[in-house]
């Protein structure tokens, strides 16, 4: 039987090699595509509408140093499928934008180039210089694979002149306050709620249970997410739908409907990005709102870290050339250019002491950086967060048990760790 | 005379294109979902581990995929008649008249299928919003006294919502193939049925509908393919939720195995929806020809 | 055709009417937000109707897209995707009318290709390409979908339909299979043509995927992958989707009024029996 297999798994396996190898990687010609012309040239992907958001920062490179860069943007929509078909031919760009969710699974695969001699070489790319959160995205088992480009953190929106109502003007600081201003602002009337509790966010409740001491992955891989720690802050915000303090179910609104008007959810955790829509859309309550630290856990108010960083993609034909447009791209300069194409946030700490990051709202996520970490940086993190998500709505929503649901919950993640 | 080689060169271009894009691939899935196919086995593929049958066997055990073809099933038992009859009767209707207002009925009617889906997607939430204010669906029902609906919050209704939805879309191209063949029916059948006095109706249920037999086909197999195939809407909508209350197959295959990176379980999860098609499909043909017998 | 009287077909109309308006609320909606401000859109009282017309959405499209090299990408695209409605017209009178070995099981090998998710067969079909070298071609982005099982069957189906003497009367004249094909076959399926070409149009004009994977730069995006772009990674601009998706439906509406006219043409004016 034994015998049997093996006779099978090998037939198999040299059958599927040999019909995807005679398609696999076509040679050294294959590489011409992604990065013609030769040192010359430079070629990058970008996600999202770059010729908006970079294309003037490669200009500049291009003038400074005579070096074309060929922008290559890809929709956000469809950035997993372009990174795949990548991966599978092996012919990538030069420099590319990864996701910090990404970094494991794609450094795992062997996409990205390992390029800790030019980290340790190059002062402007030293790990010093850059947010520990984005830091701990690029180092994988003591190597550097990225530089941390843009962050993002999350913070506390609230609306001033209802949280004044209930006694908290400045915001709630705690996690005690956090669920008296809801249960009080929830009072106001049917379907009034206090605080948004996030449903479709995969960072919502490991990042609750982190400010409650869980470590929800421990660094040896157990996954501890039935642990009294993690389920504890899953209680704590259950508390909230209990209250009425909470849409039990999506509310299918945009944030103009939740938070402008009579402020139907006043309170809600969320990124920088959310700046930009409240300042565009919801112009009736202009000077009525504000954003804080995230409120004091039990063990602390640790926020998540998020962002991406730049990258060069194995076989890239000139490392060096990529790595000094790298450097390029994070320098204070660029990273001005950039936060005023995509309201960005600079992983560079220096770059925080230019004047538009001083802006009070934004000096907030600033103040929030010092205190924000990265999800569990594991190969299968996408799994993880997905199947959180999944139990948190049958807590939230379908009335599951708690401590049965993260028990199973537990059990899952732990087999897809190993 | 018929050339015996002429029906060759007729069907070569396009069956050695489909070997290559369509057939080709199928046989490398079904190969990789014997495997752990992962985002590192695509990168290297000496880290390709043959697992055999482990991946069929994980597939059947996991409640979402069973739950995702007990949805899928209901998608098709409700929404395959509906457009069937939606856009058989729709034709028929526009058929009868040969003015310009009929004609732009026909464009009315197609609107749905050209809107892009990602507008779709915008529009229907707040078709579907549960709030009375927002949600304009909800905002009609109130005039007549009705509690607003959460159409696509509640797990009871949420499958209905998607259905509504796609047979909105749907009704636009089968109509488009009935009129089409409505055009191949000869006048003069219904002019000798009218010398012998049958009613509209009579000329509808014996020339038109049985006419009609070669659409009719073709209608209802490619829309049960689709329906079980059904993606898209859940996708745009509400990514299989609330409570996998509107999972279907393709989402969770491109969910686990796509979004994931576990090549190998989705392509399990294909083979076995794609074995269902194939069934459902011959016996669907198999009907039809003793139906002409 | 079915005869019917003055007041049936003022009923039918009105019936049609009635069930037409409740179908194109949705696409009127979307062409009146364009018109609207992202303001409006998201406020807490929608309305169909934009309380303040303005034209910014598309100023800001025009500007953001590189409108004419994605016109004249989608353009080529679309017209090659047309060569492949006539492969599908071949194949499918074949399966239609002649006899010959392995028919069946290649008919269902041709169903079969329509059963299987596009995701599963995307990676091996850009190996397949790349290997070939056809990435950064045209003939790369269109081949994969250059013939499909949903046209082969259609035509198929029509040329059932339609009965084997029209062919022979030609046949008898000495006619070749490729003459009677182009002659006789093609001009008799005008309205299947008209359906199919609607449906190959608009294929061929919102192609998105296979731009995207096959080009290694922005030249050869389309029109589709450019609106794309424009969606943020958090932030969704709604008004600027809505203009988007209105502009891109025009063309695919006036190739449906200008093809309806050939769905109508039936064969039994020239050619009945």
């Amino acid at each position: 039987m034994v015998k049997m297999n093996k006779l099978v798994c090998g037939t198999a396996s040299l059958l599927s090699m040999s019909l995807l190898a005679a398609c696999g990687n076509g040679g050294d010609g294959g590489d011409e595509g992604a990065s013609e012309g030769g040192s010359d040239t430079l070629s990058v992907w970008v996600m999202g509408d770059g010729n908006e958001s970079v294309q003037p920062i490669f200009d500049a490179y291009t003038e400074e140093t005579g070096v074309e860069v060929n922008l290559q943007s890809i929709p956000w929509s469809a950035v997993h499928d372009r990174l795949l078909t990548a991966v599978a031919s092996g012919e990538g760009p030069d420099v590319v934008q990864m996701g910090s969710t990404y970094m494991a699974e794609f450094i795992d695969a062997g996409a990205l180039m390992d390029i800790s001699e030019y980290i340790e070489s190059e002062e402007a790319l030293s790990p010093d210089n850059f947010f520990e959160g984005n830091v701990a995205t690029t180092m994988f088992e003591d190597n550097y694979y990225a530089v941390p480009w843009y962050t993002e953190t999350r913070a506390l929106y609230y609306r001033t002149d209802l949280l004044e109502e209930v006694g908290y003007p400045e915001g709630p600081s705690t996690w005690d306050e956090l669920y008296d201003a809801a249960v009080q602002l929830s009072e106001r009337g049917d379907n009034m709620y206090g605080f948004d509790i996030n449903l479709q966010e995969q960072t919502f409740g490991p990042m609750f249970a982190m400010q409650n001491g869980s470590d929800v992955i421990t660094e040896d891989n157990t996954a501890v997410m039935n642990e009294p720690e993690f389920v504890e802050a899953i209680e704590y915000l259950h508390s909230f739908a209990e209250a009425g303090a909470s849409p039990m179910q999506d509310l299918g609104i945009e944030i103009s409907q939740s938070f402008g008007g009579e402020g139907i959810v006043p309170m809600f955790i969320s990124g920088p990005w959310s700046i930009t829509a409240i300042e565009d859309q919801t112009t009736d309550i202009e000077g009525e709102w504000d954003i804080r630290t995230l409120p004091e856990g039990p063990v602390s108010n640790v926020s998540n870290t998020g962002g991406a960083n730049l990258a060069v993609w194995e076989g890239s034909d000139n490392p060096d050339q990529a790595i000094d447009l790298i450097e390029h791209i994070v320098s204070t300069e660029s990273l001005l250019t950039y936060y005023d194409t995509t309201s960005s946030l600079p992983a560079l700490m220096s770059a925080w002491e230019e004047e538009p990051f001083q802006d009070e709202k934004v000096a907030v996520f600033g103040e929030q950086l010092e205190n924000s970490e990265h999800m569990p940086l594991i190969v299968g993190w996408d799994r993880v967060s997905k199947a959180y998500l999944s139990s948190f709505e049958q807590i939230m929503v379908g009335g599951a048990d708690i401590q049965d649901t993260l028990d199973n919950l537990n059990q899952e993640v732990q087999s897809i760790i190993e | 005379m018929k050339s015996k080689k002429a029906p060759y060169f007729f069907i070569a271009p396009a069956i050695i294109l489909l070997l290559m894009f369509s057939i080709f691939p199928i046989l490398i899935a079904l190969l990789i979902s014997f495997t752990d196919m992962s985002l590192a086995g695509l990168a290297d593929y000496s880290r390709i581990e043959f697992l055999g049958l482990q991946n069929y066997q994980n597939i059947l055990q996991d409640n979402v995929f069973i739950q995702s073809i007990t949805n899928t099933l209901f998608y098709v038992l409700f929404g395959v008649p509906l457009v069937i009859l939606f856009s058989l009767t729709i034709a028929i209707l526009i058929n009868m008249g040969k003015t310009k207002y009929f004609s732009f009925m026909r464009v009315v009617f197609y609107s749905p299928s050209i809107t892009n889906i990602v507008a779709v997607a915008i529009v229907w939430a707040f078709l579907f919003n549960p709030s009375e204010s927002i949600g304009l669906i909800n905002q009609m029902l109130s005039t007549v006294g009705i509690q607003p609906i959460g159409w696509l919050t509640n797990t009871d209704v949420s499958k209905f919502s998607l259905v509504i939805l796609a047979v909105w879309r749907g009704i636009g191209i089968n109509m488009l193939i009935f009129s089409a063949a409505l055009q191949n029916i000869p006048k003069t059948m219904y002019e000798a049925a009218e010398l012998d006095g049958a009613t509209k109706w009579e000329q509808i249920w014996h020339i038109t509908i049985p006419q009609l037999k070669f659409s009719t086909s073709f209608v209802t197999i490619t829309t049960i393919i689709g329906w079980l195939q059904f993606f898209e809407e859940p996708f745009v909508m509400t990514d299989g939720g609330p409570l996998n209350s509107t999972m279907s197959v393709a989402l969770f295959i491109y969910r686990n195995g796509f979004q994931n990176n576990q090549f190998g379980y989705a392509a399990a999860g294909s083979l076995l929806l794609f074995v269902v098609i194939i069934a459902a499909t011959m016996i669907q043909l198999r009907l039809q020809r003793r139906g002409q017998n | 055709m079915i005869n019917i009287s003055k007041k049936l077909k003022i009923t039918i109309g009105a019936v049609l009417g009635l069930w037409g308006l409740v179908t194109v609320i949705p696409f009127l909606w979307m062409i009146l937000s364009a018109f609207k401000t992202n303001a409006e859109i998201v406020s807490t009282q929608p309305n169909l109707f934009p309380s303040e017309w303005t034209l910014a959405n598309f100023a800001e499209l025009f500007q953001r897209l590189n409108f004419d090299v994605y016109l004249v990408n989608t353009a080529i695209i679309t017209l090659l995707g047309f060569v492949g409605l006539f492969l599908n017209a071949m194949a499918g009178f074949a399966f239609a009318h002649y006899d010959f070995k392995f028919k069946n099981f290649l008919f269902i090998l041709v169903l079969a290709t329509m059963m299987i998710p596009g995701q599963v067969t995307m990676i091996p079909v850009y190996l397949l390409l790349n290997q070939m070298g056809l990435t950064n071609t045209y003939l790369g982005i269109v081949l994969p979908g250059l013939t499909g099982a949903f046209g082969i069957f259609l035509f198929r189906q029509f040329f059932s339909s339609i009965s084997e003497e029209f062919f022979e009367a030609a046949r008898l004249d000495g006619a070749s299979d490729f003459y009677v094909f182009f002659r006789v076959a093609l001009p008799l399926s005008k309205p299947i043509i008209a359906v199919q070409g609607i449906l190959t149009f608009i294929a061929g004009w919102n192609s998105f995927l296979w731009p995207l994977i096959i080009a290694n730069d922005q030249s050869f995006y389309t029109l589709s992958v450019g609106l794309q772009l424009l969606q943020g990674q958090h932030a969704t601009n709604f008004a600027l989707q809505m203009a988007g998706a209105a502009f891109m439906v025009v063309p695919i509406l006036i190739i449906f009024i200008i093809f309806q006219k050939y769905i109508l043409s039936g064969f039994n004016i020239s050619g009945g029996k």
